[in-house]
């Protein structure tokens, strides 16, 4: 006889609440979950689609993308010399807050060698990638272009040639591709009028030199104007069999300059910029799951004190511990098992709509079972031991 | 046949200054099919001697017999038996408020008894439905206990107290929430299920008019058993 579900069915208004309550809870679970992967993914995003053998950048930095690293643009042929190289391709990487559209987004500028493709875009679900040299861009969808849309940055407009998803930047915006020349405007090229007065400034300076002339200075001025061609990493191919940690090796000593296989730019990216985050998100999902257990606890407390006296009349009948201790554990268990199939539904239907990407891995929805499952019935002991203790003689006036 | 021998029962609660002498040295035997009346005012000990009866409250002192088995003697001893298992066995409960388990219908009120004892299937659902009928209740069996009438209850109540045969039927002021008609009524119940069934019945009530026709009527006051009237 389930006297459990018998009860339930009589109060299954206040079950289902409880279910819709505790469900949500267990949802801001997941959902926490979802947002630990989901940083992590994000944050490792653009390294794992980048992908090269090696990650060549400023000496003693870690970027490119934990620390910034600014190098001439030069460099990429120095280290395309190095024995093993095959292909050596300049790398910028910046984040950006600009009109698209007439709305402000952030979103981050990749700019790569085109014509050699290491660094560019990886997944195409729709047009090509870059061809030219100028004025194309390959954006993620969640920038919200299309196709041939004409995108103004800096000083000049860009046709979106292909759309990409997935392809997001360490916070979870979408990532812009660019040829190096285009990234390298967008990012160095000062507005007209900035180059004017930077160029005043100059030539005041210069002025007081009395070994120049006033067009030597004029002329100075121009050529002092600020270097764009800057970048911020060198992604290197090695070439077939040639040996990763003597190139790495090479490139240091040679040419002074950091190097870090794309393995090393994973630790470094979990150890240093997400490392703060994912610890207080695992610390958040723990005292949700504590809470979860306690609320549950209370849930079943409270049912068990509604019947202590039904609890008493059966012990007066003559039914044994297991009828009642089953009565109380059915119940912890059905509540816990309904809310967290409430919660896994909810959360599948709506993770998709939470700004920041919530990444649903089984494993972890598995995990998070077994703990709540356990956590309940470790919840109901409080309720339990009520009921166990319940004398028979309550039944007849609470002797 | 003796059902339930009682021989110098005790029951204290407290001790020191707050010592209450609940019962003092009661002696009571009952046999089959004997209806017997325990009487007595608010706050006698009648309750408790039902309780300690079926041990549901561990006596002080004393020894009980029940069945031909010795379940309690003086210093708590009760010879290894299971009491709850007695209970679900061998007794019968009936109580003033009903007591019926709010969320069962009034046909799994009664099924829950048999379904402790192992009785399941066509053979516990007949054995129900045979039992509401015997009540007159049968046309209620699904309802809720809180669908029903005062009376009703009762009489569902009483159904589910006899659903094992019981040796030994406990009843505790089963008539004071029911107006005069129907606690007449349930008492014949009694007294017909005690001739019928053979069972042993002991029925605690503060209401005289309630006991014509019992086998044996006792006084109780002040935890002791004044009165036996033939």
């Amino acid at each position: 006889m389930d006297l459990a579900v018998y009860d339930l069915k009589l109060h299954k208004g206040r079950f289902i609440a409880t279910i819709i309550g505790v469900g949500l809870l267990f949802t801001i679970v997941l959902a926490m979950n979802g947002l630990y992967r989901g940083n992590i993914y994000e944050g490792l995003a653009v390294i794992k689609a980048t992908n090269p053998d090696l990650w060549v950048v400023e000496r003693y930095r870690g970027g490119p993308f934990n620390e910034q690293s600014t190098l001439a643009e030069d460099y990429h042929h120095s280290v395309k010399a190095v024995p093993g190289v095959e292909k050596a391709c300049p790398f910028i990487y910046y984040t950006v807050e600009r009109l698209i559209g007439d709305q402000s987004r952030h979103f981050s500028i990749i700019g790569y060698d085109v014509f050699t493709g290491l660094g560019g875009p990886q997944r195409l679900i729709s047009g090509r990638g870059l061809r030219q040299g100028h004025y194309e861009m390959v954006a993620d969808q969640k920038l919200g272009v299309h196709l041939g849309d004409q995108v103004t940055l800096g000083l000049h407009h860009y046709t979106v040639v292909g759309l990409t998803r997935g392809a997001i930047d360490t916070n979870g915006d979408p990532l812009v591709f660019l040829s190096l020349p285009d990234a390298q405007e967008v990012a160095f090229q000062k507005d007209n009028e900035e180059v004017r007065t930077q160029r005043v400034r100059l030539a005041r300076t210069l002025n007081g030199q009395k070994a120049l002339t006033p067009a030597a200075t004029a002329n100075l001025a121009a050529a002092l104007a600020p270097d764009t061609h800057l970048i911020n990493a060198v992604l290197v191919h090695l070439k077939p069999g040639a040996n990763q940690a003597a190139v790495a090796h090479n490139i240091r000593t040679w040419l002074y300059l950091s190097v870090y296989t794309t393995d090393e730019e994973v630790k470094l990216m979990l150890k240093g910029r997400l490392a703060g985050m994912t610890k207080q998100l695992f610390l958040f999902r723990t005292l949700l799951m504590i809470v979860s257990v306690v609320i549950i606890s209370l849930v079943i407390y409270t049912f068990t004190m509604e019947k202590i006296r039904a609890i008493a009349v059966m012990k007066l009948i003559g039914a044994p511990n297991r009828v009642i201790v089953r009565l109380v554990l059915e119940q912890s268990m059905l509540l816990t098992i309904s809310a967290f199939l409430f919660a896994l539904g909810l959360i599948n239907q709506t993770y998709s709509y939470f700004p920041k990407t919530i990444l649903l891995v089984p494993g972890d929805e598995v995990i998070t079972f077994i703990v709540v499952f356990f956590g309940g019935i470790l919840a109901s002991i409080l309720g339990l031991l009520q009921a166990l203790k319940t004398q028979p003689a309550l039944a007849l006036g609470g002797q | 046949m003796e059902v339930l021998r009682i021989e110098g029962l005790s029951k204290v609660f407290g001790s020191g200054r707050l010592e209450v002498r609940a019962l003092e040295d009661i002696n009571l035997t009952v046999s089959a099919g004997d209806l017997v009346a325990l009487l007595g005012p608010s706050g006698s000990g009648k309750t408790t001697m039902l309780l300690c009866a079926s041990l549901i409250l561990d006596p002080t002192a004393g020894k009980i017999i029940f069945d031909g088995q010795t379940i309690f003697q003086k210093n708590g001893w009760s010879g290894g038996v299971d009491i709850r298992r007695i209970r679900r066995e061998k007794m019968g409960f009936i109580f003033q408020a009903h007591n019926l388990i709010p969320f069962l219908t009034a046909r799994q009120n009664v099924l829950f008894p048999l379904s402790l004892v192992g009785l399941k299937g066509d053979a516990s659902q007949r054995r129900v439905m045979e039992l509401l009928g015997y009540m007159e209740i049968a046309d209620r069996a699904d309802y809720l206990p809180a669908l029903l009438s005062g009376g009703e209850q009762q009489r569902v109540a009483i159904a589910r107290a006899l659903a094992n045969n019981p040796r030994l039927i406990l009843a505790d002021e089963p008539t004071a929430s029911l107006d005069t008609v129907r606690g007449k009524k349930v008492m014949e119940l009694l007294k017909k299920i005690a001739k019928e069934n053979q069972s042993a019945v002991i029925v605690v009530t503060h209401d005289v008019r309630m006991i014509e026709g019992f086998d044996y009527v006792y006084h109780l006051k002040d935890g002791h058993l004044h009165h036996q009237v033939n």
